[in-house]
This record gives structure tokens, sequence and C-alpha cells, in this order.
């Protein structure tokens, strides 16, 4: 510090001294530093706010297109849904309509015999008009006339009548029981119009819903199709949605594939000696690792035949019967690789139990009392396990597909969001080093204020005799 | 464009191939069959079978090299073991190793000089020609080193080097119970002397159960 001062034996001095020099230099030197100033203030804060701009426009732009690819994709789902849909419609329709004919004939089946019914239970025997009256009348001359020959007559009328109307009524409980039994006969034939009509009902009240279904999904389509704020909202909100119930389906998994790695790593070191290493692990693991990524290949390929994922076109391209055989191809292989885990979990357990044999061997203990009537079970457990994980782990695809179309949406956001806080970023830096030059050029001109004041009054004071 | 990226990925596939030796573990187990602690030999076949042998995985190897008044002589190298790769062999190798701790147990040789450098020497020069990653030296001593008139022993500054080394179940000797600073200095000279040649560890253990730990630390 001494070696700055001019007169190091006199440090105040030379530090006024300073202070003046430099207060003088820089009242002399203020426009062109002031000039220096504002410069650098355009440089750095001009050129950060147009990066802020930039990241601002690059956002925007990524933005449309994201909407653009969220809009499309959505177009694109409807559409298949509606494509679904007609085709369910269709051998919906097919089937129920053709069933539809011989329903109506079935109908009109017993339609008609009822109507035949209906008609043969109007012919009953009508009843004599009259003749209980004229009875009673004869039977109350009976007697009253005195003549014999008329009475007998008379009585022979009666008894005659009352024969007839026995033999009338007893013909028409006769035709009354005959037409009891008809409308009795009727009654299956009643309720099989009820039934044919009640499955006719179904069949209708099944193509209504299709039909709603299909007026939603056109709905829903139309809307997509407008592309405002609302559907864009609506896709955006599925998309995240699907992404993380996809990313939870994937991470149980991953945690089932870790399961089943730890079950056929032990057994796979028995058949692929690990003498070398590949990617940092045993060339065993390393192949239980393949066999599970195998696996799962071979439910992608069933599950594309199957048509449940969309992931390769060239399988969706293809006719039925190449599908068919790649689908039976892919289940044959999964069933191999099923009964391969299902021995090495057997294998697994022997080894397990060779090699608590050898231990307690070497400790000095008795080997056979390991034997347990419990290992069965285990290996039961074991080879059911390694048979039944290939058949989830195909599975997989599925929520894979999802991913891997939601993931692409999520990327852009967090994209758009990082682009977008960098924009910010910069326009802050940018205002704040605008500022902070300001502050320092006021500062510089509080620092020399006095021989500008000084400068100010000779001014004036010149001014002022000049005027 | 395309065959440089095959050509790449190939390339990245035959990097990722290595050797396993660096993963392995090699370990040398030195019995002392002088003096006193030759009556520990049914102990130290002991503590092997049961604390090494076990946790020994496939590829892992094993010395058995005993200390006698000239240790670094190819005789005393008793037993080696290299583990096979498939697990089921590797099980039938450790038994057969343990029946032949089981007759060095039975044998009542002793000698009259303690030569532990002399087998640590001969030690490290097998430990360093398996080219094992994990290389450790167990002695089996009461480390009073007694050698023989004639014999000279010094290590190299990088005679142990990469490796760890410990001492086990070591005994204490008469005068040790009656002033144990003897024992300490003792112990503590060989510390001195191991680290000074390079050894990335030592350490004494008197729990023959912490053997199981420290194997699995090496690894």
């Amino acid at each position: 510090m001494e070696a700055l001062y001019i007169w190091p034996e006199m440090p105040g001095v030379s530090i006024v001294v300073a202070i003046v020099v430099s207060m003088l230099f820089l009242a002399l030197a203020r426009t062109p530093i002031h000039k220096a100033f504002e410069s650098l203030s355009d440089g750095t804060s001009g050129g950060l706010k147009k990066v802020g701009e930039w990241a601002k426009q690059l956002a925007d732009k990524m933005r449309a297109r994201d909407r653009k690819v969220l809009l499309e994709s959505g177009i694109a789902d409807a559409e298949q849904k509606l494509h679904e849909e007609f085709i369910r419609v269709e051998s919906s329709y097919g089937k129920h309509l053709a069933d539809f004919p011989a329903l109506q004939r079935r109908l009109d089946d017993s339609i008609s015999k009822i109507e035949g019914d209906f008609k043969e239970c109007g012919q009953a025997t009508p009843k004599a008009p009259g003749w209980n009256d004229a009875v009673a009348s004869i039977a109350k001359l009976q007697g009253s006339s005195g003549d014999r020959v008329i009475e007998k007559m008379l009585s022979e009328i009666h008894k005659s009548a009352v024969e007839g109307e026995k033999h009338a009524l007893a013909e028409l409980r006769n035709t009354t029981s005959k037409r009891h039994k008809i409308l009795s006969g009727m009654a299956p034939v009643w309720k099989n119009v009820h039934k044919l009509l009640k499955d006719m009902g179904d069949k209708v009240s099944l193509v209504l819903e299709t039909s709603k279904r299909i007026d939603k999904y056109m709905q829903q389509f139309e809307k997509v199709r407008k592309g405002d704020e609302d559907s864009i909202d609506m896709l955006s909100s599925r998309a995240n949605k699907l992404f993380i119930f996809s990313v939870i389906i994937i991470v149980i998994a991953v945690f089932g594939a870790f399961v089943n790695f730890n079950l056929i790593a032990l057994p796979m070191s028995e058949l692929v000696p690990a003498g070398s290493r590949v990617l940092g692990m045993p060339v065993s693991e390393f192949s239980a690792m393949v066999i599970i990524c195998l696996e799962v290949m071979c439910g992608i390929f069933l599950m594309e035949a199957l048509g449940f994922t969309n992931i390769i076109p060239q399988i969706a391209l293809m006719t039925r019967g190449h599908r068919r055989i790649i689908m039976y191809a892919s289940l044959i292989f999964l069933f191999l690789f099923a009964l391969a885990e299902a021995s090495l979990g057997i294998l697994r357990e022997v080894l397990a139990e060779a090699r608590s044999s050898v231990n307690q061997a070497l400790a000095g203990a008795n080997a056979t009392s390991a034997e347990g009537g419990g290992s069965q079970f285990t290996v039961i457990g074991q080879a059911t396990l390694g048979f039944l994980l290939p058949w989830v782990l195909a599975m997989v695809a599925m929520p894979l597909e999802l991913l891997i179309e939601t993931s692409q949406h999520i990327f852009y956001k967090l994209l758009i969001m990082l682009v977008t806080f960098f924009g910010y970023l910069c326009k802050i830096l940018g205002h704040l080093i605008e500022y902070l030059i300001k502050i320092v050029i006021h500062l510089y001109d509080a620092y020399i204020i006095i021989p500008v004041q000084i400068n100010n009054m000779i001014r004036g004071g010149g001014k002022a005799r000049a005027s | 464009m395309k065959r440089t990226l095959y050509i790449a990925c190939i390339a990245l596939i035959l990097a990722g191939c290595s050797d396993n030796k660096r993963y392995e573990t090699a370990i040398c187990a030195l019995a002392d069959i002088s003096g006193t602690y030759a009556d520990q030999k049914q102990d130290v076949a002991r503590i092997i079978k049961a604390g090494l042998i076990p946790n020994l995985e496939p590829g892992d190897s094993l010395f058995f090299i005993t200390i006698d008044s000239n240790s670094y002589e190819e005789e005393n190298l008793k037993f080696k073991l290299n583990l096979d790769y498939i697990p089921s062999k590797a099980n039938d190798q450790k038994l057969a190793f343990a029946t032949n701790l089981d007759e060095f147990a039975k044998d009542q040789t002793r000698s009259r000089y303690t030569d532990i450098s002399g087998a640590m020497m001969l030690c490290a020069d097998y430990l360093r020609n398996t080219g094992s990653g994990n290389q450790a030296m167990v002695i089996f001593s009461d480390m009073k080193e007694e050698l023989q008139p004639g014999l000279k022993r010094k290590f190299r500054e990088t005679e142990f080097s990469a490796m760890h080394i410990a001492a086990l179940n070591v005994i204490k000797l008469g005068q040790d119970s009656t002033n144990p600073e003897i024992y300490r200095k003792r112990l503590s000279e060989w510390e001195k002397r191991i680290k000074g040649s390079g050894a990335e560890s030592w350490d004494t253990i008197l729990d023959a159960s912490k053997i199981p730990e420290y194997v699995e630390q090496l690894k």
C-alpha cells in the first residue's frame, strides 16, 4: 500500500492529493466515461434482453408445435375411436339385424295364433231367449184350467222346457269350459310375445347405446377439430394423466423385472459361467437381463399382433394371417420362456440348498439337518413365480406405448418451462445490470460533484458577467 | 453415417466387455506352525472353514501357506483353491479344500523358528500373480517373529501395495499377559512395517465371527 503513496512519509497528504487528482481526472473524462458505461449497459443488458426475447419466441414456437402435435394426436385418437365404434356398430348391426326377420316372423306367428284362438273363442252357441219366462208362465197355469188333458199337455211342455233349459245350460257350461281351455292355451303364446318384444327392446336399446357413444365421440371429434383452448386443455390433461398412469405401471413392472432378475440370476451362473463381464456385470447376470428383455419384446409383439397396441406400424399393416403367425410365434416363445424360468426357479432352490448344506458342512454342523419339509413349498412357489412373471412382464407393452405417446408432450412441456424460465432469467439479469450501471454512473457523478459544481459556478459567473 | 454408427455401437459393446479379474477376491491365509502357536492348528482350520471359505464366490482364490523356520519356499504353499465359475463345482472344491484343512489340523509338525515375513512375501507373490481386484492376507500367528540365523527379510516399498492385511486369532504369549504393552508394541511395529510397504489396510481381528464381515468389506 505504501508503495502507492506519492510521499510515503506523509500518507495523509498522499491520499488527499490522489483523491483530488482522481476527481479532477474523472471530472474532465466525465463525458467519455458516461458513454462507455452506456455502451456497456446497452451491450450487456440489451443483449440479455434480446436473448430473453428469443427464448420467449422459441417457447411460443414450441408451445404452438406441442399444441399442433396434441391436436393431431387428439384427432387421430378420436378418429381411431370412431373407426372402432363403427366396426363395432357394423358387427353389432350385422348380428342383431340378422336376427330381426326371424324375431319378426316368430312374433307374426304368435299374433296369428292369438288371433285364431280369439276367433275360436267367439264361436259359442247362443242361449234360447225367453225360455225361462215361458216355462214359468206354463208352470203357473198348472191346476188352474181344470182340464186334465190340457194340464197333462202343459205339464209335458213344462217338463220338456225344463229339460231343454237343463240341456242348454249343460251346453253353455261345456262351451265355456272349451273357451277357458282355449284362453289358457293362449297364455304361453302371450308370454312368448312378451319375451320377443323384450328381446327386440334390448336389441334396439343396444343399438341406441352405440349411437349415443358415436354421438359422444363425434362431439369430441368436432371439439378437437375446432382446436379451441378447452380442447387443448382437455388433451393436455388427458396426456398428463396417462403419462402418470403409465409411469406408475412401468415402475411396478420394473420392480417385477427386478424380482424376476433375482430369481434367475443365480441359476443362470450354473448355465452361463461368469468368466467375463459385460457392461460391468457378470455374463450370467447379463444373460438373465437379456432373457427378461426378450420376454418384454415377445410381449410387445404379442400385443401388436392382437391389435392392443400400435407401436410397430409394419405389424399393423400386415394381413390377418400374418398377424396370426406373429401372435402364435410370440405366444410359443413366451410359453417357452415361462417354462425355462420355472425350471430356473427350481434350479435356484436346488443351488441355494446345496450352498446352505456346504456352508453347514464347513461350519461342522450336520448337513442333513438343513433338509426341512418346507423346501417343497419353496420350490413350487419359485417355479410358479418363474412361470407367471414372463406373462406379467409381457403386459408391459400397453403402458409402454402410452408412455412413449405421452412422454413427447411432457418432454415438450418441460422444455418449454425451461426455455421460458431461461428467458425470464435473462430479462431479469438484463434489468439488474442496467440499473447497476445506472447506480455506478450516479455514484461516479457523486464522487466528482465538487469539481463539477466549481466548474458550474465558474461557468455561471462567466455567463452572468457576459450578460 | 449408418456404418459409422454401427461401428461405434460394436466398439461400445466390445469396450463394455471386460475381464472378471478385477471383481474377484484372492485371499491368502498364513498359519503359524512354530512354537506355541502350533497347538492352534485345529482352531485355524475351523476359522478358515467357517469364516473364510463360505464367503468366497465363484472365481475367487484362496491360498494356504504355513509359517515355519524358512517360509519363503514353494513347499510352504500347502493348498490353493481357484473356485470354478459354476457354483455347483465351486461347492465341491470348497468341500475338498475343507478336507485338506482337516488333514492339516491333524498334522503334528512344528517348526523351531518363526519366519512370518518370508511367508508374507511368498503370499504377496501369489496374490499379485492372481491379478484379482481384491487381495487380502490373513495371518494366524502370535506375530512374534524369530528368524533363523542367516535369513534376510526386508520388505520392498511396494511389497504389499493394494493388499489388505489382517492378523487373526493373535494369541497372547506369557510375557504379553504380564505386560500388555509388549503385545501392543509388537502389533504396532508390524502395522508400521506393513503400511510402510504399501498395504491398503492393517487390521487385528480378535473375534472370529467378524471374519465374514471383513471379507464382505474387501469386496
